[in-house]
């Protein structure tokens, strides 16, 4: 997607867009070191696949890090699974404390066994092995976070039953009808749990729990988020969030502060590493303990909202208390610091009924994060460490308890040391259990492997899942017009579901979790990890580190707002398509409508201002909350401003496009607009000769300038810009063309054209040295890459240069896909012989290559176009994860033309 | 505390007395007095079998300098209760400015020496209904003075309490510095003192004695400390706490060295939605308030010391009150964090510090600096030849009604 543009008439935008110049970057790229091999071949298949298919899946490919040859071994050997089951699951690790269960697993991304030509042709060409450096297959798939109250462990035992996710596939190594699946199973697992509740397992799932050691986890688990998640840790200063980028030489040393029930302080030294060497038991478990037989309140997280509204000055005694008013100035104490936590409730003019719950919840948080904040500098201090991670559940992504922790460091270190959170602040323990089923494996993976994903449910549950889990598309459906439902009728007080309520698989239906919605704002913060082993950085970026895909940032808060609208606006117009592409049938629109809700929600989530509510008094609680709902339910949004931009990462409006095909696949609508780009297509292959015709009249000089012409003015077709929807009712495409190719016309904004051009068509004198190799990056569907970029590249073809055309792995928007680029060409190549004889050189053309000789003479002829995917399925691509094969593409290239796609 | 006995108490006993000094600590929640009583024949009346030990010590003073005999009482009101306090000190007929005539001057120029933050708040109280002024010394100062004092002056003053062991401890003199002064007051401070006058207020923390008291009083609904306090000592802090135990299983998590008695979690067990406040035992509670608070402060002080390379950590402030289970639970922090490096220390005039340290702050302003002085002074050189030259008759149950009584000599 290159020129996206969704705003109508007179805008700044879309005039320097017209005027061209950011859209081509020519790199002459000087070859660096060796790309990093492709470690699997296979597509990673991003779609929720058909649930009646899973039974068919290969059992190929099943180890997450097993030597290939057992793999192999287990090939056809059907997985064991339920019919309804959606994902394949395959690792499940938990963390079982004192409070919380928090627990991981992993589902395999579905193989796409089917190796079509073009990928046999583009292996070959670009010589990636099916082999790699590992001796081992890395399995693609998803990582998700979920976590129950111990005190329901059975919630948590459904959950892992209804999954089956105790089948130990893995770890079974008699994988047949005669021996039950969990006979041999194991389950890693860590914290206390894992010995108290051991016999449960094995009774109820029929399942050993192989424990792990608790710290071993927590290191394990931070230590593979700090380096392989990005944007993983951040900083929170007087509300102010900011991600931290962690160098990965220069981690060690630091101190981990896991903040649980109680709370370990661990200095960590490297992988492995580390040494416990302080703790707290005034932690998590204090707050909720001593809040609960204070204030009467059912949750966590309903103290927590509580603090939000409490004043800790009618409680706490302050030094303003003792001083008459005035700052302990000798000694550095203003009028409020805290001189006695809850030092104010020894007078006995007050019981416990005559303090405010807020009051009483704010100082027990504050008391107890300031107490860890201190704890922990005092040992950083003690080893001299400057960062310090907190970790663990009582966090919860809760801006004043980050706050109060981060102003107790600075504080006590004046500014020496610095307090940092993780997103994933609660599962370290989870995740290095889950990590250590097999030392290796996991512990390569890169940042560029990871990809986080927001499921639908997202801004609705703050990620969580109790009970069993919505097996199928249609639940998800009905989840969220249930949710909807009962949104709309909802009215004072709290509104909460009954515990244990089956239909809709036994959902606590997150009517009550309405009250927590921003409380409960870290789980918000906890995507769905897709671990894509094959995703590798491009190489040929000059500086990864210094790399941001982002050319948009939506911590600008005017840029957010100005994408919030144009976001909104088009989302009617992209639900109507999406319908329509699915034939516009009842169970579409169904579907179109929960995408629409989902996808306001995350919207919302971003936008919704956090002082809106910070002053609502309890009496304004049953208000808000009905008005988030009605907010939620319809899609105008647009009057709540400004959450937390923050509040999935480091978010740049790249990934807010990605985001938003995620909520469009998660509901099946995998392209929406396929009739529009087929339409496109067809309409622009049939004026592609004339084009053709009139370049190959002009003079050399002239035909370069007028296919970089081409390539600007075709860039404007683009289903994401109303401006040029608007522009289709004017004229055919080649009118159009032609027209904004007339003022496509030098100086452009950027301008190496001559530099370009006598590289390409050599100065005075000296003859021109053809590039090895191009890669193409293509955009748009129709005329942007039929009228623009196949004309380009039959001219780099022309001259004796590989042409690898790039494209998307999955639509987004009209963008075209990898998958049907081959047929866009082999149409093309019906009137060019150049176009032909490459496309059969690079296998682009099945029919013709195994069909006739011919094509095999051509073949040797002829320098090969080639198509690779990008892995990539959002209209902005991240050079930072690209598919292994165009990292292997990119290995000899000496020319990138990117189009688009920023 | 039962003040309006303690009050009338002393009221009947001294009522002849003249109060020649007064010092006060007026804290968050309590209020501090030291005052010092010349002895005349109504004071020598409530005297006991030792004051034929008295008498031989004063006959051993041997020079010219005006010899001032008397004692130092202690007493402490609820800051909340500043009235009884005031009402004290009119009753007492405050004999301020120091004449020796025992002629006082206008109440309009008599200073107290007052410290702590209610020396601020409550100065214009203070002038209103006794007519005094409130003469404020930094709170640090006092406490660091007070405590250098004691350390120095007061024979058995410092001692360990492990395992239900008390042990005193002998300070030398010359090597009292460095150390870490802990004040657990309603709140804490950490002060690092390395000589007369030389200190830093190092660390602190909110969770004091005001936090036990406070929350204990939310919780348990005791009517004043003592009682929170005395319950702790019936209690079961394993009904409400998380212990390791309660994580594990039963079993150890013997690796990182915790024991699966440790508390892993306070209040954690609380989190139970099958029990409500009334559910618990007010005396489990307490305890488990009380462990909690104290290990805190335990641990932070170690952190502390560590920090600074000091060895001794000595505890003061009225939190601690002589309380077994308290000074046990700090010293098995301070034991367990620095793997037995450090030593936790109490004073046996804890809760005076400050009060003490303003008292003898009369010095410096020149009001009568003399009996002060000559204590200072002279304390080094008789406490090698004589021994007590400050006796304390430390009443056996000066826990319970907060009221120490000194007796000073002047040698």
């Amino acid at each position: 997607m290159g020129n996206w543009e969704l705003s109508d008439q007179v805008n700044f935008r879309s005039k320097q867009l017209l005027q061209g110049g950011k859209n081509i970057v020519g790199l002459m790229a000087g070859l660096n070191g060796d790309p990093i091999l492709g470690i699997d071949d296979k597509i990673e298949d991003l779609h929720y696949k058909n649930n009646n298919n899973s039974n068919e899946v290969q059992g190929l490919n099943l180890t997450l890090a097993r030597p290939k040859s057992k793999a192999i071994l287990r090939k056809g050997i059907l997985p064991f699974l339920l019919p309804n089951q959606s994902d394949d699951i395959s690792h499940l690790a938990l963390d079982i404390g004192g409070s919380l269960i928090k627990l991981i697993y992993f589902s395999r991304h579905e193989d796409q066994s089917v190796e079509d030509k073009r990928k046999k042709t583009v292996k070959e060409r670009l010589g990636i092995s099916n082999g790699n450096r590992r001796s081992y297959p890395v399995l693609g798939g998803r990582l998700h976070f979920v976590k129950f109250e111990t005190s329901k462990l059975n919630e948590c035992l459904d959950f892992i039953s209804s999954k089956q996710l105790h089948c130990g596939r893995f770890d079974s190594h008699h994988w047949n009808s005669e021996t039950p699946a969990n006979e041999n199973a194991v389950i890693k697992a860590t914290g206390g749990g894992a010995y108290k509740f051991a016999d449960l397992f094995k009774e109820r799932l029929g399942v050993s729990i192989e424990k792990e050691d608790e710290m071993d986890c927590l290191v394990a688990g931070a230590n593979f988020l700090l380096k392989a998640i990005r944007h993983e840790a951040f900083t929170h200063m007087e509300g102010h969030k900011e991600f931290v980028q962690i160098d990965h030489n220069d981690l060690y040393p630091y101190l981990l502060v896991n903040i649980g029930s109680g709370v370990s302080i661990i200095k960590v030294d490297g992988d492995g590493k580390f040494q416990r060497v302080s703790g707290t038991n005034v932690g998590g478990g204090t707050y909720w303990g001593l809040g609960r037989l204070l204030t009467k309140c059912n949750s966590f997280d309903e103290l927590l909202e509580l603090s939000q509204r409490g004043d800790n000055g009618t409680i706490d005694m302050l030094v303003g208390d003792i001083y008459g008013g005035m700052d302990y100035s000798k000694i550095g104490l203003s009028a409020s610091t805290i001189a006695s936590s809850f030092g104010k409730a020894i007078s006995d003019k007050k019981e416990l009924e005559d303090y405010r719950p807020e009051d009483i919840s704010l100082s027990l948080l504050r008391m107890i994060s300031y107490n860890i904040g201190q704890i922990s500098y005092l040992n950083a201090l003690r080893f001299g460490l400057k960062r310090i991670f907190f970790g663990g559940f009582f966090i919860r992504g809760h801006a004043y308890t980050m706050d109060t922790i981060s102003f107790a460091v600075q504080f006590w270190s004046q500014g020496e040391a610095q307090a940092m959170f993780l997103r994933h602040e609660g599962y370290l323990g989870a995740l290095g259990a889950f990590m250590s089923y097999q030392k290796h494996g996991l512990d390569d993976l890169m940042v560029h492997h990871l990809v986080e994903r927001f499921p639908m449910g997202a801004p609705y549950t703050g990620g969580r899942i109790h009970g069993p889990p919505l097996g199928d598309l249609n639940e998800k459906i009905s989840w969220m017009e249930k949710f909807v439902q009962k949104g709309t009728e909802i009215t004072a007080p709290v509104p909460m579901a009954p515990p244990g309520t089956t239909g809709l698989g036994g959902f606590e239906v997150p009517s009550s979790r309405g009250a927590t919605l921003r409380s409960d704002a870290s789980a918000l913060n906890v995507g769905v990890l897709h671990l894509v082993p094959t995703l590798e950085v491009f190489p040929l970026l000059t500086n990864p580190k210094m790399y941001e895909p982002n050319t948009i940032d939506l911590s600008d808060h005017k840029e957010l707002e100005y994408w919030f609208t144009i976001l909104s606006e088009h989302l009617p117009d992209l639900v109507d398509k999406a319908v329509a592409s699915e034939g516009g049938i009842d169970d579409a629109k169904r579907r179109g409508d929960a995408f629409a809700r989902a996808f306001s929600a995350h919207l919302a989530r971003l936008m919704e201002e956090p002082a809106a509510y910070g002053n609502l008094g309890s009496a304004n609680l049953s208000l808000y909350k009905k008005l988030t709902f009605r907010c939620l339910c319809t899609y105008n949004l647009l009057n709540r401003l400004m959450e937390e931009p923050a509040a999935y990462g480091k978010l740049g409006l790249a990934n807010l496009l990605e985001l938003r095909e995620e909520c469009l696949r998660e509901f099946q609508f995998h392209d929406a607009y396929r009739s529009i780009k087929q339409r496109e297509n067809e309409a622009s292959l049939a004026v592609l000769p004339d084009l053709l015709l009139e370049l190959d009249h002009m003079d050399e000089e002239t035909r370069l300038l007028t296919l970089i012409e081409g390539v600007l003015a075709a860039n404007i077709f683009d289903w994401g810009s109303r401006a040029c929807v608007d522009l289709y009712h004017k004229g055919t495409i080649i009118e159009i063309y032609r027209m904004s190719r007339n003022k496509m016309q030098r100086p452009w904004r950027a301008n190496d054209f001559d530099i370009f051009k006598e590289r390409m068509l050599g100065s005075e004198g000296k003859k021109p040295k053809p590039h090895k190799r191009a890669l193409l990056f293509v955009d748009n569907s129709g005329a942007d890459v039929v009228l623009g970029m196949l004309p380009l590249a039959r001219e780099l073809l022309r001259r004796g240069t590989e042409v690898v055309l790039v494209a998307n792995s999955l639509p987004a928007l009209n963008d075209v896909t990898a998958m049907e680029l081959p047929d866009i060409v082999a149409e093309a190549a019906k009137h060019c012989d150049i176009l032909r004889r490459a496309a059969e050189a690079g296998g682009l053309l099945v029919d013709a290559m195994t069909n006739t000789l011919d094509g095999l003479k051509g073949n040797s002829s002829s320098v090969p176009l080639m198509v690779v995917e990008n892995g990539c399925g959002s209209p902005c691509i991240d050079l930072r994860q690209v598919s292994s094969e165009l990292a292997a593409a990119a290995k000899n290239a000496d020319l990138v033309i990117l189009e688009g796609m920023g | 505390m039962d003040h309006l006995a303690h009050v009338s108490n002393l009221r009947s006993s001294q009522s002849q007395t003249q109060i020649s000094h007064l010092a006060l600590d007026i804290g968050g929640s309590l209020i501090k007095l030291v005052y010092f009583c010349r002895y005349d024949d109504s004071c020598r009346d409530d005297g006991d079998e030792l004051r034929s030990q008295n008498d031989s010590l004063c006959s051993k003073s041997d020079n010219n300098q005006p010899v001032l005999e008397g004692r130092l009482h202690f007493a402490k009101f609820e800051t909340s209760k500043i009235n009884d306090c005031l009402d004290f000190l009119r009753s007492m007929k405050l004999c301020l400015g120091g004449s020796h005539d025992g002629t006082a001057p206008p109440s309009d120029k008599i200073f107290i020496k007052a410290t702590g933050g209610g020396a601020y708040k409550f100065a214009d109280l203070f002038k209103e209904k006794l007519g005094v002024s409130l003469d404020k010394e930094d709170e640090m100062e006092c406490l660091v003075t007070g405590a250098n004092f004691l350390l120095k002056a007061v024979h058995q003053e410092a001692f360990t309490y492990l395992d239900g062991q008390k042990e005193f401890v002998q300070i030398d003199p010359n090597d009292l510095y460095p150390y870490l002064l802990v004040n657990i007051g309603s709140g804490v401070s950490m002060i690092k003192v390395d000589g007369d006058g030389k200190f830093e207020r190092v660390s602190g923390t909110s969770l004091g004695g005001g936090t036990f008291w406070g929350l204990g009083r939310l919780l348990t609904k005791c009517k004043n400390f003592d009682e929170l306090l005395e319950l702790s000592h019936q209690g079961n802090n394993r009904i409400v706490d998380m212990l390791v135990g309660d994580i594990y299983g039963g079993t150890d998590y013997a690796k990182i060295g915790l024991s699966s008695t440790t508390i892993a979690s306070s209040f954690g067990k609380a989190i139970s939605d099958s029990k409500e406040l009334e559910d618990y035992q007010p005396e489990d509670v307490s305890r488990s308030l009380l462990r909690m608070i104290s290990n805190n402060i335990g641990q932070i002080s170690y952190l502390n010391a560590l920090r600074f390379g000091l060895k001794r950590i000595f505890f003061a402030g009225f939190f601690i009150r002589g309380h077994a289970y308290t000074m046990d639970t700090i010293s098995v922090a301070v034991n367990f964090w620095s793997k037995g490096e450090a030593k936790a220390m109490f004073l046996r005039h804890e809760g005076f510090l400050g009060a003490l340290g303003a008292f003898m702050s009369y010095e410096k302003q020149c009001l009568d600096g003399l009996m002060v002085h000559k204590m200072q002074q002279k304390f080094p050189i008789s406490a090698s030849s004589a021994g007590d030259n400050i006796y304390c008759s430390l009443s056996s149950n000066s826990d319970e009604n907060g009221s120490i009584e000194c007796t000073v000599y002047g040698t």
